[in-house]
C-alpha cells in the first residue's frame, strides 16, 4: 500500500468549497485519503508554489467513433509533422483537430485531464466507438448515445406510443449500447434530411413523421429523468450555425418545461439576425433565459482561430455548409436507420466578419454567465477548435488584457462592436476549476470525481504558479491518475488503459420484443448482436475497469 | 470455448452457431447459422458460395496445430523465438496482408511501433482509389439499413454486386410491404439471375470511365451531343428517385480507379443538390476495412504508413506491398492471413513470417520462412471485424476450439520477446 502526499500546495476544490487554501493531499491506493501530518508517505512531492486540482474532465469531445475516423482519413495533412517522441512510452501516434487515439489520450493528460467523454455515439457504431475510446489511454471515458432520430423512435412517438414503452425504449438503448447519457442532435432533423427535408424548426414537423422537435426534446428528457439517469439530456439543438438561431435555441429550452437539459456547444447556437450582416450576437437573450432556468446546463462550444475540422451527427447543417469547407471536401453519411455523420474541414478565420463574432460570442457566454456551476469550459473538440487549445481559452478568460490584444486582431467592425470589449470580469482559478472538473463531474453524476475529498478517486493535476496562465495550464508540473504518477512536466511516466464509465439502467424486458421485430423487419443486423454485454465492452475497451453505475427510475414522478 | 453459443437457444436443436457472424467477406452476415457435421462445417440458411467454400477450408477436425521454422516442425515457444531473432534483425520490415480482427490489428499496430515497420494490408491497391477520393474530395455513403428502407433506385457500377458478395443485394432488398418499388440498374455489368424488383442493364459503349462520366454529366443536366440514350433515360431516373444508390466494387475497378470514384462521388453530390442519393463500397474483403481502421484511429494515419520510434509516415504510392518487395527497400516480411486460406504470402526472397490458415502451410515450408498457424475469427476464435460500410462493427464467436492461438496472441508474444531482447541489450554496459 504505498502512499504519496503533496505537501504544501494551494488547493482548489469548488466540490468541497475550497479556494486556494495550503494544504496537503495525500493518496493510497488510488484514492485520496487524509494522511496525518507525521504519516510518513512512500513518496512525498513538494508542491508549494503550485497549485493543485482534481483532474480534468472533458464532457464533450470528439474523441472516438466513425465520424473522427473518417476525419482522420481525409486528413492526412493534419497528421503529416511529426512530433518527437520525449518518452519510450509513446507509441507512434500523430494529429492536431482529429489525432490518432494515442495521442489523444498522451495530450490530453500532459494538460492535466483525466477523463473525457464522447457525446455522439451512433448506437450502430458503438462497438467501434468503445474501440476507439479503449486505446485512448490514460484517460476514463464514456459516451452518450444519440437517440431521438432513429426510425423506431420516430416511428414510436408518430403512432402515439405510451411514454412507458418509449422510455424503456430509451434504458435499453442505454443498456444496450453501454452509455453514459443521451445526446440528441438536431431533433428529428437527421431522420428528416433522409427524406429530403433542408430545414427543421422547433414546432415544425417532420416531412415523414409528422413529429416536431419539440415532442421529441420533450420526451428524451422526461425519460431520462424517469429513469434516474444523472447527465441531462444532452441536447445538440436545432438549426446549428444559422442566423437567427436563438429563436431555436430559446425554444427548445421552453420545451423541456422544467426538466433537466444540458445545451452543448451553445455558442453555435446563440446567433441573431441583426446588423448590416443580418448575423449578430445574441448572447444576452441567452444568457438572461438560462439565468431563468434552473434545470439548463450549457457548455460553450469555443472557437479558436486556425485549421479545424467539424465532425457531427447533424447531416441537414453539415451537408447545408459542405461548399464552405476548407480545404473543400466533405463526408457524409445516412446510417442504418439511426442516425448519420457529416464531416466538413475547417478554417477560422480573425478576419472573417461572422468567425470573429463566434470567437466573441463564446466568450461573452462564459463571462456573463453568473453561476460556473452550469457553465463547462468546451471548444466542442474538433469543431470549434482542438483540445489543445484549452491553456490557450483558459488565458482569454483569465486575462482582460490579454483578451483584448486578441480582441484588437479581429475583423475591425467586430472588434468595434462587440459586448465583449465592455466585460472586465477575469475568471479565478476557483472558477476555472468548477468549469473544467466539478461541474463537469456534478453534471455526470460522478460523485467520487472532479473533486478532491476523501475517498474520491485520485485523479490530480498540479500546476506550476505562473501570471501566463496559458503556460501554466498547457504543461502542469505533475498528474496523476488513480494515484498513478501519469506525468511529469509534460513528459509520460504511465500509460495505464483507462476505465469506461457507463450506465445499468432499469427497465421492462418486454420492450425487447418491439425492438427484435422491428430490427427483423427493417435493420440489417441481428437483434442478438444488437448488444453489448460486459465482457465484450471490455475486450472492446482494451481491457480498462468497467466502472458501472447502477441507476435507479424514478417511474412516474418527477 | 467449445459452442458456448449452444445453450443459448435451446429450439436451435442442438446446432452450433445461432449467433454465427460469418468472417468470409465484408458483408458479415449475421442471419445464418453453422451447424457441425460429421463431414465439417455446414452452412444453414444461405446458399452463399463464399461462405460454403471458407466454411469448407476447415476441417472436420481441427489440423494438429502447426508451427514451423525454414521448413521444420517446431514448437510454438521455438517458433515464436525464432521469429523475434528475425524481426529484431530487421531495419525495415513489412507488415502485410493483415487479413485479422480488431484485437489482432491492435496488437500488430503496437509491434510494429517496436521496429518501425510499414503497414499495408494484401488489398491495399483497392483501398488506394478510395482512400485518395475521400482525401481529395470526400465521400457520401449510404449503408446496408438505409439502402435496405429508402433505395428506390441502385446502381451498380461495373458490378453485379453478387460474385464477391453473395448476400448483397439480398440483405439490401426491400423490407415486405415497402412503400417504394425498387429497381436495380447495372452499368457495365450483367445483372445476377433471380433479383427482384424492376432489373435493367445499361451496356454503354466505350469503357467504364467514359460511360461513368457520361452519366455525371446527364446528371448535371449538361447537354451533350452523342449522349448515350440509355445512360440519358438512366441519369433522369436517378435525378427523379427518391433515394438513389450508386453501388461500386473497388477490387473490380480497371487501371484509372480513381478518377471513377471521383466520378461517383461527384454524381452523389450532385444528386443531392435537389434529392438524397449515397454510394455504397463493396470492399474492404480480407479485412481491409478493419485493418484500416484500426491503424487510422491508433496512429492518425491509414495503411501504406510507417510506424516507428522516429513517428510516422504515410505514403499511398511507395508503401504498396508489391512495390516494396520488388525494389528491394523492405528487408523483412511478416504476414497475416487469419480469415480463410487467402490472402497468400507472395514468394519472396526476403525472410518471411507467416501468421497464417492452416492451408498455408504447405507455402510456407521454405527455408527463411517462420510459420505459425493461427485461429480464424467466426471459426475457432472470438473477434470483431468491421462491415464494408465501416461503420458496422459485428461480434464474432468461435465455433469450436482448435487450440490455435490468436494474431493478437502471437504479436502480443512476440512484442514481448522483442522488449525482453531491447532491455537485455540496453542493460549491456
Ligand atoms: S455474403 Fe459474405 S458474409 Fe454473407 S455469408 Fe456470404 S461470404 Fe459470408
Ligand atoms: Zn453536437
Ligand atoms: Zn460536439
Amino acid at each position: 500500500m504505498s502512499t504519496i502526499r503533496l505537501k504544501g500546495g494551494r488547493v482548489y476544490d469548488p466540490a468541497n468549497g475550497v479556494d486556494g487554501e495550503t494544504r496537503d493531499i495525500g493518496m493510497r491506493d488510488g484514492r485520496i485519503v487524509a494522511l496525518h501530518p507525521r504519516e510518513e508517505a512512500d513518496h512525498e512531492y513538494d508542491v508549494s508554489g503550485c497549485v493543485v486540482m482534481a483532474g480534468g474532465i472533458d464532457l464533450h469531445t470528439h474523441i472516438g467513433g466513425g465520424k473522427v475516423n473518417l476525419a482522420r482519413m481525409m486528413l492526412p495533412e493534419d497528421h503529416r509533422a511529426n512530433r518527437a517522441r520525449d518518452s519510450l512510452l509513446e507509441l507512434a501516434s500523430n494529429g492536431c483537430c482529429t489525432p490518432g487515439t494515442l495521442e489523444t489520450g498522451y495530450r490530453y493528460a500532459q494538460m492535466g485531464y483525466t477523463a473525457a467523454f464522447e457525446p455522439a455515439m451512433l448506437a450502430a457504431n458503438a462497438r467501434h466507438a468503445h474501440m476507439e475510446m479503449g486505446d485512448t489511454p490514460i484517460l476514463d471515458h464514456g459516451a452518450y448515445v444519440m437517440l431521438g432520430n432513429e426510425e423506431l423512435f420516430l416511428e414510436m412517438l408518430a403512432r402515439g406510443e405510451d411514454f412507458e414503452r418509449i422510455r424503456d425504449y430509451v434504458g435499453w438503448s442505454i443498456d444496450a449500447s453501454k452509455a453514459m447519457g443521451v445526446k440528441v442532435v438536431n431533433p428529428g432533423g437527421i431522420s428528416a434530411f433522409k427524406f429530403n427535408q433542408r430545414k427543421l424548426d422547433v414546432d415544425e414537423n417532420h416531412v415523414h413523421w409528422q413529429v416536431t422537435p419539440r415532442h421529441v426534446v420533450h420526451t428524451l428528457a422526461r425519460a431520462l429523468t424517469e429513469l434516474g439517469v444523472p447527465h441531462p439530456l444532452h441536447i445538440h439543438a436545432s438549426n446549428l450555425g444559422v442566423a437567427g438561431n436563438i429563436e431555436s435555441t430559446l425554444a427548445t429550452i421552453d420545451a423541456l418545461d422544467g426538466l433537466p437539459g444540458h445545451l452543448t456547444h451553445i455558442q453555435f447556437h446563440s446567433y441573431g439576425k441583426e446588423g448590416p450582416k443580418k448575423f449578430s450576437s445574441a448572447t444576452r437573450q441567452l444568457i438572461e433565459k438560462v439565468k431563468a432556468a434552473p434545470n439548463v446546463s450549457i457548455d460553450v462550444g469555443q472557437i479558436i482561430f486556425g485549421q479545424t475540422v467539424t465532425a457531427s451527427g447533424d447531416t441537414m447543417r453539415q451537408f447545408a455548409n459542405a461548399d464552405l469547407g476548407s480545404p473543400r471536401k466533405y463526408v457524409g453519411g445516412d446510417i442504418e436507420c439511426d442516425a448519420g455523420c457529416g464531416v466538413v474541414p475547417f478554417r477560422y478565420r480573425e478576419q472573417s466578419y461572422v468567425n470573429a463574432l463566434q470567437w466573441a460570442i463564446g466568450l461573452e457566454i462564459f463571462l456573463l454567465m453568473d453561476d460556473p456551476w452550469r457553465v463547462v469550459l468546451t471548444t466542442d473538440h474538433p469543431n470549434g477548435g482542438p483540445f489543445t487549445s484549452y491553456p490557450h481559452l483558459i488565458r482569454l478568460l483569465m486575462d482582460k488584457s490579454f483578451r483584448d490584444e486578441q480582441l484588437a486582431r479581429l475583423h475591425p467592425d467586430v472588434a468595434a462592436s462587440v459586448d465583449l470589449r465592455e466585460i472586465g470580469r477575469e475568471l479565478s482559478l476557483y472558477e476555472i476549476a468548477i468549469m473544467t472538473r466539478a461541474a463537469p463531474a456534478r453534471l455526470l453524476g460522478l460523485a467520487d470525481r472532479g473533486q478532491l475529498g476523501v475517498g474520491a478517486a485520485a485523479d490530480i493535476a498540479v500546476y506550476r504558479e505562473d501570471a501566463d496562465r496559458e503556460a501554466m495550464f498547457a504543461t502542469p508540473e505533475y498528474v496523476f491518475k488513480d494515484g498513478r504518477l501519469v506525468a511529469r512536466q509534460g513528459r509520460l511516466e504511465a500509460v495505464p488503459v483507462g476505465g469506461t464509465h457507463f450506465l445499468e439502467t432499469e427497465f421492462d424486458p418486454g420492450i425487447e420484443k418491439t425492438i427484435e421485430q422491428y430490427a427483423q423487419r427493417h435493420l440489417s443486423v441481428s437483434y442478438r448482436n444488437a448488444k453489448i454485454g460486459n465482457d465484450e465492452l471490455c475486450s472492446c475497451a482494451n481491457g480498462g475497469a468497467l466502472l458501472a453505475c447502477k441507476v435507479h427510475g424514478r417511474r412516474g414522478g418527477k | 470455448m467449445n459452442a458456448t453459443t449452444q445453450t443459448q437457444n435451446p429450439d436451435s436443436s442442438g446446432s452450433s452457431g445461432q449467433d454465427w457472424t460469418c468472417p468470409f467477406c465484408s458483408l458479415l452476415c449475421d442471419g445464418f447459422r453453422v451447424e457441425s457435421q460429421q463431414g465439417g462445417l455446414k452452412l444453414v440458411g444461405s446458399d452463399c458460395s463464399k461462405a460454403v467454400q471458407g466454411l469448407a477450408s476447415f476441417g472436420p477436425v481441427p489440423s494438429a496445430p502447426s508451427a514451423t521454422v525454414d521448413g521444420r516442425e517446431v514448437s510454438p515457444d521455438a517458433a515464436l523465438d525464432a521469429a523475434a531473432e528475425r524481426l529484431a534483425a530487421s531495419r525495415m520490415p513489412l507488415f502485410g496482408g493483415l487479413a485479422t480482427d480488431v484485437a489482432g490489428m491492435r496488437q500488430l499496430v503496437r509491434l510494429a511501433n517496436q521496429r518501425g515497420a510499414i503497414l499495408d494490408h494484401a488489398r491495399g491497391d483497392t483501398l488506394m482509389p478510395v482512400l485518395r477520393t475521400l482525401q481529395d474530395r470526400g465521400q457520401m455513403f449510404s449503408t446496408l439499413a438505409e439502402i435496405r428502407n429508402r433505395a428506390d433506385l441502385v446502381v451498380c457500377i461495373g458490378t453485379d454486386a453478387a460474385s464477391n458478395f453473395p448476400e448483397f443485394l439480398r440483405r439490401c432488398a426491400p423490407v415486405e410491404g415497402a412503400a417504394f418499388a425498387r429497381r436495380t440498374v447495372f452499368v457495365g455489368a450483367s445483372a445476377p439471375a433471380g433479383l427482384q424488383g424492376e432489373v435493367d442493364e445499361v451496356a454503354p459503349h466505350g469503357d467504364l470511365f467514359d460511360a461513368v462520366a457520361m452519366l455525371g454529366a446527364l446528371i448535371d443536366g449538361r447537354r451533350l451531343p452523342a449522349a448515350d440514350a440509355a445512360l440519358e433515360g438512366l441519369a433522369q431516373a436517378m435525378r427523379a428517385s427518391t433515394y438513389c444508390v450508386v453501388v461500386f466494387e473497388p477490387g473490380r475497378l480497371p487501371a484509372q480507379g480513381t478518377l471513377i470514384t471521383e466520378a461517383v462521388l461527384r454524381i452523389v453530390m450532385s444528386l443531392n443538390r435537389k434529392t438524397r442519393a449515397g454510394a455504397f463500397m463493396l470492399g474492404g474483403a480480407d479485412g481491409l476495412q478493419t485493418a484500416n481502421a484500426v491503424t487510422t484511429w491508433m496512429s492518425g494515419l491509414p495503411l501504406r504508413s510507417r510506424v516507428g520510434p522516429l513517428g510516422l509516415d504515410h505514403d499511398p504510392v511507395q508503401y504498396a506491398s508489391e512495390r516494396l518487395l520488388q525494389e528491394g527497400a523492405v528487408d523483412l516480411l511478416l504476414w497475416v492471413a487469419s480469415l480463410g486460406p487467402k490472402p497468400e504470402p507472395p514468394a519472396t526472397a526476403l525472410p518471411r513470417i507467416v501468421l497464417g490458415h492452416p492451408a498455408l502451410a504447405a507455402d510456407c515450408a521454405a527455408a527463411g520462412t517462420v510459420f505459425i498457424q493461427v485461429a480464424t475469427p467466426g471459426i475457432n476464435a472470438d473477434g470483431h471485424l468491421f462491415r464494408a460500410d465501416g461503420v458496422v462493427t459485428l461480434p464474432l464467436r468461435a465455433l469450436r476450439d482448435d487450440g490455435l492461438p490468436t494474431v493478437a496472441g502471437v504479436a502480443k508474444a512476440l512484442e514481448v520477446r522483442l522488449a525482453v531482447r531491447r532491455l537485455a541489450t540496453e542493460d549491456r554496459p
